[in-house]
Parts: C-alpha cells; sequence; structure tokens
C-alpha cells in the first residue's frame, strides 16, 4: 500500500474518488475534469454506477477520476450507494481503492453534507474539499468561511461553481500536489462505544487483512447500522468479527442503548462545531424565487395542472415544430429510393437497397426531428430542476399504489428509454419496492413507441390532415394509459406478489436553475445520435433480413409474392391469434419482427406494403407514403384494414406489449435470472392482447 | 449488372446481415455492463492496473 499523501507506487496514475450527497454537482465537475459528457440533471439518482474518466494534472499526468453514486452516509441503503462504500472501502475488485479523495459539498448545505465527508475523513486518504454552488450560497446570504474550514479540517478547501467552469484550475492545481495532507480533525468516539470501535478494528485488521484505517471506518460503519449483513455487503464477515459484534450488541440491547443513534449524533455534534464556525448566516432573506415558484407547482391543484399543460406543450411542439423537417426528411428519403431505381437495372440487388434498406431505416429517420425536441424538453425539465418537483406532486399518487417516491425518477426515465429507467431502480433500497418498479417501468411510454404512435395517429383519422387536437391529445391518452397501467400493476403487484410495509419518501427539492443550453444541446444530440446508430445498424440489419424474408421463396414465373414468402408464411402463422384484435398477417410480421425494438414496427410495415406496392406495379415501383400505403391496405374480403379502431387497438397492444429485447436482457441482469423478466414479458403481453381484444371487440360492438 | 448477378450479391448482404444479427444477439457480452453502466474503456482500464 502506498504511503498515505504520497502519490501511488507502480507507476500508475493517481486515482482520485467524486463522491458527495445526491445532486451536489459530481458528475458537472467530473465531466469538467475529465471532458466528458455524462449525464447530468438537477434532481437526485442521475448516477447509479461509477463512471471512470482521466484528467491531466496541471503538468500534464494523467489522473484517474472515478465518478461515484451520491450518497447521504457511507452505511448504504440502497445498491447505488453500496458501489460508492465498497470503491472507498476497497471491496470492488474492478476498481482499486482511490488513492485519493474529492469530496465535493453543496455550499448552501454545508452542515448536512459534512456528515459524509467526516465518514470519509475516517478512511484515513487524501480528501480534497470542493465547496461546489458557490455563488447560490452567496445570494442564499450565507458567508462559507473557507480559510477556517481549511484551518480546522487540515485538508485542501476548493470554492467552486461546477456548472460555470469555476475554481476549476485552483481544483486542478490541488489535484497536481505530489504529497496531499491528511487531515487533522479528529472526533472523540463515545467512550461507551470506543471500546467496541477498538476490538472490532483489531479484528477486521487480524482477521481480514484491513489496513488500521480501513479497519475502524468498517468497525463505525458496522457499528452506525443497525443492520451488520447491510454494511458488510456481499463480503461477509469473518466469524470472529461477527462474534465480537454480536456480544455488544447483546450487552448494549440489555442495557437499553441506542448504540447507533450514540454514534450518529456524536458526529453530528463534531460536525456543529465545525459548520458553525465556517458558516455565517447572513440576515433572513425571506422567500426565494424558488419558494415561490414552488408554492404553484407543488400546489396540490395548480401542481397537477402545471404537469398536465408542461405535457401537452411538449406533444404540441413535438406535432407542430417536427412537422417540416419531418416532411423535408421524407422527401429526401423517397428522392434517394428514386434515383437508385433511375440508376439501377431491376433486380433483387435493387429491391433490397430501396424495399429493404431505404424504406427501412428512411422511415424510422423521418421521426429523428420528433425524438430531438422530446429529448430537447426533457432536458430542459431536468435541469431547471423541475423535474424533482413532478415526482413531489406525483408522489401522492404513487403512495397509494404502493410505489416508493423514489421510482418516480426510474419511471420518468423511462419515458425516454426503459433501460435507463430499470438500471435507476438501483437508488431504491427496499428490494420488494426494486422489483416492482423494475417490473412496470416498461409500461411508461418509451421513445421507441413515439414511431409507432405517431404511424397509427397518422393513419387513424381519415382525411389529409390530422386536427393538431386529435394527435396531440391520443397521444396524451396513450401516455396516460402507459402510466395508468404501471401504478395499476405497482398496486396489484404491491399487494400480492410483492407485499411490504407502505413506502416512504423523504426528497431533496433542489433550487431552480436557469437551464445550461449546452447540457441540454449535449443530451439531445447524444440520444440523437444513439438513435442514428439503431437506425444504422439493427434496424437496417433487420431491413435487409426482413426484405429477404417477404421476397422469398419467390412465386410462380419468379415473381416475388408475399404470401408465399417466409415472412407472409410467419405473419399468416400467427393470425388466428391476432385476428381476435383486429390484426391481419401482415401487422403479424411487424409485431414479430419489432420483438427486437419497438420502433422497427415502422421500418418493417415499411418493407412490408412496399413490396405489396412493388406487386401491384413492378413496372413504376415507387415508394408509396406509408401512411397512403397503410390506407389502402385492405382485408382479402375488400375491408380496409387500418381502420381508427385497428389503429387504436393497435396502438394500445404496443403500450402494453413487452417488445423490447435489450429490456429483458437489461431485466434478466438487474434481478439475476430469468424468472422475472419471464414474468414481465408475459404479463405485458398478456395485458397488450386481452386490453387490445376488449376495444377492438367492443368497438365493433358499437358498429365502429 | 445482370439480374442474375444482382440476386446473387443481394442474397450474400443477406447472409452476412444474419450472421452478424445473430452474432450480435448471442455474443457473450462482458459481465455486469448492460452498455450504459459505465464500464471504464479498455483504454482507462489500463491505466488503472499497475505497470510492472
Amino acid at each position: 500500500m502506498n504511503a498515505p499523501g504520497k502519490p501511488p507506487g507502480g507507476g500508475r496514475a493517481p486515482v482520485y474518488a467524486i463522491v458527495g450527497n445526491p445532486n451536489c454537482g459530481k458528475s458537472t465537475l467530473f465531466n469538467a475534469l475529465t471532458g466528458l459528457k455524462q449525464k447530468v440533471g438537477n434532481y437526485p439518482g442521475v448516477t447509479v454506477e461509477k463512471k471512470v474518466g482521466i484528467a491531466y494534472s496541471q503538468h500534464g499526468q494523467p489522473l484517474t477520476v472515478i465518478d461515484l453514486p451520491g450518497t447521504y452516509s457511507l452505511a448504504a441503503r440502497s445498491p447505488d450507494e453500496a458501489v460508492t462504500r465498497d470503491v472507498l472501502l476497497g471491496r470492488r475488485t474492478d476498481t482499486p481503492q482511490p488513492d485519493r479523495i474529492l469530496c465535493i459539498v453543496d455550499a448552501t448545505n454545508l452542515e448536512r453534507n459534512l456528515y459524509l465527508v467526516h465518514q470519509i475523513l475516517d478512511l484515513g486518504r487524501p480528501v480534497i474539499l470542493v465547496l461546489n454552488m458557490m455563488d447560490l450560497a452567496v445570494r442564499g446570504g450565507l458567508d462559507v468561511r473557507v480559510a477556517r474550514l481549511e484551518h480546522a479540517l487540515g485538508i485542501p478547501v476548493i470554492s467552486c461553481e461546477a456548472v460555470n467552469n469555476k475554481g476549476l484550475i485552483e481544483l486542478k492545481l490541488a489535484m497536481s500536489r505530489p504529497d496531499l495532507p491528511l487531515s487533522r480533525h479528529a472526533w472523540d468516539v463515545p467512550a461507551a462505544i470506543a471500546p467496541a470501535v477498538a476490538e472490532l478494528q483489531a479484528s477486521l485488521a487480524a482477521n481480514e487483512g484491513k489496513s488500521p484505517l480501513i479497519a475502524r471506518a468498517e468497525a463505525l460503519l458496522l457499528l452506525t447500522d443497525q443492520d451488520s449483513v447491510r454494511v458488510a455487503g456481499s463480503t461477509p464477515l469473518n466469524p470472529r468479527t461477527a462474534e465480537i459484534l454480536r456480544i455488544w450488541q447483546k450487552r448494549w440491547a440489555e442495557q437499553g442503548m441506542d448504540w447507533a443513534g450514540i454514534l450518529v449524533g456524536s458526529r453530528y455534534d463534531a460536525i456543529g462545531v465545525l459548520a458553525a464556525d465556517a458558516v455565517r448566516a447572513g440576515a433572513p432573506t425571506g422567500r426565494t424565487a424558488s419558494d415561490k415558484i414552488d408554492s404553484v407547482v407543488t400546489h396540490p391543484v395548480w401542481g397537477w395542472l402545471v404537469l398536465i399543460a408542461v405535457m401537452t406543450l411538449i406533444f404540441l411542439s413535438i406535432f407542430t415544430l417536427a412537422e417540416y423537417p419531418m416532411d423535408w426528411i421524407g422527401v429526401q428519403v423517397a428522392a434517394l429510393a428514386n434515383w437508385v431505381k433511375g440508376v439501377m437495372p431491376p433486380g433483387d440487388l435493387r429491391d433490397l437497397i430501396t424495399d429493404g434498406a431505404i424504406a427501412g431505416v428512411g422511415t424510422i429517420v423521418t421521426f429523428l426531428p420528433q425524438i430531438l425536441i422530446l429529448f430537447f424538453f426533457i432536458g430542459l425539465l431536468e435541469n431547471t430542476g423541475y423535474m424533482a418537483r413532478a415526482a413531489f406532486i406525483m408522489d401522492r399518487l404513487m403512495s397509494r399504489v404502493g410505489l416508493n417516491g423514489k421510482s418516480f425518477i426510474p419511471l420518468l426515465s423511462s419515458y425516454a428509454c426503459a433501460i435507463p429507467g430499470i438500471m435507476a431502480t438501483r437508488t431504491i433500497e427496499d428490494p420488494k419496492d426494486r422489483l416492482t418498479t423494475i417490473l412496470v417501468a416498461p409500461l411508461m411510454s418509451c421513445s421507441a413507441r413515439l414511431p409507432v404512435y405517431l404511424l397509427m395517429i397518422a393513419a387513424l383519422v381519415p382525411g389529409d390532415r390530422v386536427p393538431l387536437a386529435t394527435k396531440v391529445g391520443l397521444m396524451l391518452l396513450m401516455y396516460g394509459l402507459g402510466t395508468g397501467g404501471a401504478f395499476g400493476f405497482a398496486w396489484l403487484f404491491k399487494r400480492t406478489l410483492l407485499k411490504g410495509a407502505p413506502p416512504l419518501m423523504i426528497m431533496e427539492l433542489p433550487p431552480y436553475r436557469l437551464p445550461r443550453l449546452k447540457d441540454v444541446v449535449l443530451h439531445m444530440i447524444e440520444r440523437a445520435g444513439l438513435f442514428l446508430k439503431r437506425a444504422g445498424t439493427v434496424i437496417l440489419g433487420i431491413s435487409i433480413v426482413l426484405w429477404f424474408l417477404t421476397a422469398y421463396p419467390k412465386g410462380p414465373g419468379g415473381v416475388s409474392a408475399i404470401d408465399h414468402s417466409f415472412a407472409g408464411q410467419a405473419g399468416h402463422a400467427i393470425e388466428p391469434l391476432i385476428k381476435p384484435i383486429g390484426f391481419d398477417w401482415r401487422i403479424g410480421i411487424g409485431l414479430i419482427s419489432s420483438f427486437a425494438a419497438r420502433e422497427v414496427f415502422v421500418s418493417s410495415t415499411a418493407v412490408v406494403f412496399s413490396v405489396q406496392n412493388f406487386d401491384a406495379d413492378h413496372a413504376n415501383a415507387d415508394i408509396t407514403p406509408l401512411r397512403t400505403a397503410l390506407r389502402n391496405a385492405h382485408w382479402p374480403d375488400g375491408r380496409p384494414l387500418f381502420t381508427p379502431l385497428v389503429c387504436l387497438s393497435l396502438m394500445i397492444y404496443y403500450v402494453f406489449a413487452m417488445q423490447c429485447m435489450s429490456t429483458i436482457a437489461v431485466v434478466r441482469r438487474e434481478t439475476n435470472g430469468w424468472k422475472w423478466p419471464i414474468f414481465q414479458t408475459l404479463y405485458m403481453t398478456g395485458t397488450a392482447w386481452v386490453l387490445s381484444f376488449i376495444v377492438y371487440q367492443a368497438g365493433r360492438g358499437f358498429g365502429f | 449488372m445482370s439480374s442474375s448477378l444482382q440476386t446473387i450479391t443481394a442474397l450474400a448482404i443477406v447472409a452476412l446481415t444474419t450472421g452478424w444479427l445473430l452474432w450480435r444477439a448471442f455474443a457473450k457480452r462482458k459481465a455486469g455492463c448492460g452498455g450504459g453502466c459505465g464500464c471504464p474503456a479498455a483504454e482507462i482500464k489500463a491505466t488503472l492496473k499497475p505497470k510492472t
């Protein structure tokens, strides 16, 4: 082991860990130091795994920086907090124990943030304390006396505004120091507990090979949390250590002593003295702007109205602003296909390019403007701090159905994509609450469903132009159905499979901030990049294979006939299952292929109906706009296929069905087995079929 | 390009694409990474290992 304060041996780059409370700006600082673009947001729980990057010292030397999930204490209660604890205690085999620690604190809440700092100082590693959000502290009338804090702790203390890149040079200078001092701050463990700490420390050092300071920090953690198994995590305690702990806990229990409370109280006493000396509160400033906005935005009635208005505005923008760029992309895609048809003689390769690749990928790419607009608004809401308010007003509803308040952020993230949403459930302490959230998160309408909804809305209403109010209303209905479905199933699971105590939510509302356009645009570009990457890889691949499956085997005389094709046969095979919900075999092809990813339905439909178009007029084949092609599709008896009722049934199917292999893979990983992903796929797809059946058959009964 | 050459080329592209999609679906992924968990990139991992 390296001597504390000295650079690590072995010639490797020093490893810095960034730790701090949730939403204090760790990822913003990480991005500023490393030049990376990790997701940041003005709400807690954005980072749920460690992120690693490289920063450079003032002398150009590489420094490895690990961004860790936020936590209020090293006594971890949720999987993401356990990551932080385990990395800092050197328990992770995939990550070296950090040589040095950057403790980032929110200067506007110094006393509360110092609890974690206090625990970190126990680890005996060089620490740099970064006071972030100093601008907000000053604006709030706080006088944070940096020099006093530095003197009291004996470590470098740097003032910083990570969002504005202020204080970074000073921080890099401190990080570049070859010998950082160890903290000289000491606190007295209460006398009643000190012998137990010493005994546990000795056992951890002797039996588990821990260094003396890490052994002491672990001993304090074992006594801070009543649940020693939770503290030990995946590394079970040595029998001797466990025995010492059990004897002491039994003795204290007989004496009626709350050892954990005494230990935590003693720490807070020491922190109180530090904070009282370091922070001087100015004259009361009255209600802040954040308070005034919150009086409306978190109001039991106005809050809901604001939320509905915000959602309506987002969908209105998606439809109105995206119209022209979508039309433009559509024209370019059609022009490209026509150009290929003009320069190539007829044949399979030409058909593969035009009816497979261009029809499949081009149709998906048309939806790019709407995806960009959606993520622009999500970025704005995250950056300003409104997301946390939305969580706050949703909490009452969520607690009624038994969902943990911390479920809101994972559910909200799932509107973009269920995968980060499911990963964000790591912030939830209770395993049953976490599993419930994982099971219902894919019901929130993700951005991959957007192209399906948009296509169906376009096909649903007769006439050239669908009224804007209808589009927005239907879109709100689909999002409402998904959200309502998630809440309904959470209610059901919490009362049957995953019974548990009613959850309690404690959530910090961050101050409102002006959105940083750079962050919003970067996030938007990142999502657009992912969307285009999928379009250019998986969707292109599936479109090519699907073209083959719809073109082969050839019909009589070498003319392709989708009816006889492999895809046609598969579609016909499942038609008896989907006919009761209004779908024919061609829609069945879309359902099968979109099991890879929901948006593939649109590209599959484009491929299937382009092929049909080719069959009808193969002398002058052209890319018919998909919407018109859908309107022209008929059942064999001449009835139109895509009636408003079928479009509605299809949208409802996509709201509920588990049509995403990547999500299934992530659920398998997060639940450590196949049981829950299989259950989830069955219950979601089963619900989708039943609801579509009810809607379709009831609609038919009413004469639609 | 003749019609038969177009057919052969198209079928070759389809075969390659199918192979790639199957490889992608069944390729063994390293444990603990679903593609967004923040695992360090290979070049960063190299810096985490002590140099001998």
